[in-house]
């Protein structure tokens, strides 16, 4: 556990429609770093995400964002810790009716009464970040899955916020794309302190961006630390998802019942 | 034990229950919604303008048809003069804001509805959300706001063509002389009575259920394409009978 976290659970538990998706989970995130939760699918990783930026309450736990417990918040002051944070979208989640430029502008147009040269430059600076500048004008339509994951950065980081969430931020991306992302990820962090969180299934990509990775399953974090060391540590959890095992403590069959009764063969188990 | 038919009442009921809620929501994001007045000009635009085509030919062709069947029935009684003085009565009372009501519904809810639950599906209210932007005062409040403002718009519009159908039929075409046609219809028609209550307050009564209906079903659907079609139509569906419905409980107190 850190010392310094900006991200804090204890003994977050969630239990959805039956299914016990988090039992009692701990977890801390440090504050500066590049942290990467990942996991076998249906896991919830993006679950987790919806729950630090209060999206989604535990039934039990406490999920505490920059010392403020985030399902004890009121409303106003759940969107005020917000504007402190920025959240990557699988699917980018552009607004359709507005260009590139209003994307990223429409934070800022919401929250604050800036003269709009300097909403302007603001926009710029953050496309230009991105390296999408010339792209200003197209729509969300004209733009390929790289594109409007990187729009979609820009309008994340549009307030600088002190925390960004990535949910799957690599999917669907070819290698240059990828390697843009990689590199937008690493220097957001690096020149601007900004905390990040991402959720991604692909190894190598987070060998090279993260400082430290959860593994979480069956609702707890079954292994953590340094991207290299996890992947060699030799438990049958991380033996299982890094060597991409389709049997281990992950089970191939989803629970079911007998299968011999399933197909009523008799002497099929009860 | 519970039957298929006790899932329909209880899911209709917690529909409407449920939709209820959303109303109260609603109407408290109202008042923040008022900072994008900008957008809800921009829906009172979409939902009202871009309607007038289809309203303007549905109430013209309403209107003729009415005189026509009208003319054909009061020329058995001598009774023709009266045909400008019925048509209108009928249209303003029940036809003007029943049918535009009902045009409404299938032109302007349904493409709320699509829009604000594609907007669902693909994840722009989670993000606005995730922004801080409230998406019921963004999203939800201009468009039923529009609703409500645009409808009784609409059926006066769809009175004045039916009105004018009707003229076209009795006057240019079958021959009732103009000066009668107009001078009964101002004397029968009662401006509180048939404008004020007949169109205005029935058509505000509707727009509220109807786009209250549609931003519902768009906000709550499924994120899947199969569940806004399904929003889709149930928003037809839904308004169509709450607009019915709604008339005979108005026009039995207000009769």
């Amino acid at each position: 556990m850190t010392d310094d976290a900006i991200v804090r659970v204890r003994g977050l538990t969630t239990v959805l429609n039956g299914k016990t998706i988090f039992d009692s989970l701990d977890l801390d995130i440090p504050r500066g770093k590049v942290t990467a939760i990942m996991g076998p699918s249906g896991t919830g990783k993006t679950t987790l995400l919806k729950h630090i930026t209060g999206q989604m309450r535990g039934d039990a736990g406490s999920v505490e964002v920059d010392g403020e417990n985030v399902p004890a918040l009121s409303r106003e002051r759940l969107f005020a810790l917000r504007e402190r944070i920025g959240y990557l979208f699988q699917n980018s989640a552009l607004l359709t009716d507005f260009d590139v430029f209003e994307n990223v502008a429409f934070p800022l147009r919401q929250h604050t009464r800036l003269p709009e040269e300097l909403i302007r430059n603001i926009v710029l600076n953050k496309l230009q970040a991105v390296g999408l500048r010339g792209a200003a004008r197209l729509m969300p339509t004209e733009l390929s899955g790289g594109m409007a994951r990187r729009v979609a950065l820009a309008r994340a980081i549009v307030f600088d916020p002190a925390l960004i969430l990535y949910d799957e931020p690599f999917v669907g991306l070819d290698p240059i794309a990828l390697n843009q992302v990689l590199l937008l990820i690493r220097t957001l962090n690096e020149t601007l302190g900004i905390t990040s969180v991402l959720v991604a299934h692909e190894l190598a990509a987070v060998q090279k961006v993260a400082d430290h990775v959860y593994l979480v399953a069956n609702g707890k974090v079954v292994a953590q630390g340094s991207p290299d060391t996890l992947a060699t540590d030799g438990s049958p959890w991380t033996a299982q998802f890094f060597g991409g095992q389709a049997d281990g403590p992950v089970p191939f069959q989803y629970p079911a019942g007998d299968y011999a009764t399933a197909l009523g063969f008799p002497g099929g188990k009860a | 034990m519970t039957t298929r038919d006790d899932n329909v009442v209880t899911r209709s009921l917690a529909q409407i229950g449920a939709c209820g809620l959303f109303l109260v929501t609603l109407l408290r994001a109202i008042p923040r919604s008022m900072r994008h007045g900008r957008e809800t000009i921009r829906q009172i635009w979409f939902v009202g303008a871009m309607s007038l085509t289809i309203v303007m030919t549905c109430g013209l062709f309403v209107g003729m048809v009415l005189g026509l069947q009208l003319y054909d029935v009061l020329s058995i009684f001598g009774g023709t003069s009266a045909t400008g003085t019925v048509v209108a009565i009928a249209i303003y009372r029940e036809l003007g804001p029943v049918v535009t009501a009902l045009l409404f519904a299938g032109r302007a809810g349904t493409s709320v509805t699509a829009e604000i639950g594609l907007m669902r599906a693909t994840d722009q209210l989670d993000a606005m959300e995730m922004m801080a932007v409230d998406p019921v005062a963004y999203v939800a409040a201009p468009r039923f706001l529009a609703g409500v403002v645009a409808l009784p718009l609409l059926a006066i519009v769809f009175c004045a063509m039916g009105v004018f159908g009707g003229h076209l039929v009795g006057v240019t075409w079958l021959g009732i002389d103009n000066g009668t046609f107009w001078s009964n219809m101002t004397a029968a028609v009662d401006v509180h009575k048939d404008i004020i209550d007949g169109v205005l307050l029935k058509s505000i009564a509707f727009g509220i259920v109807v786009s209250l209906i549609a931003v519902f079903q768009g906000y709550t659907t499924p994120p899947t394409s199969e569940g806004v079609a399904y929003a889709t139509t149930r928003t037809v569906v839904a308004s169509s009978i709450a607009i019915l419905a709604l008339d005979f409980v108005l026009t039995s107190f207000l009769i």
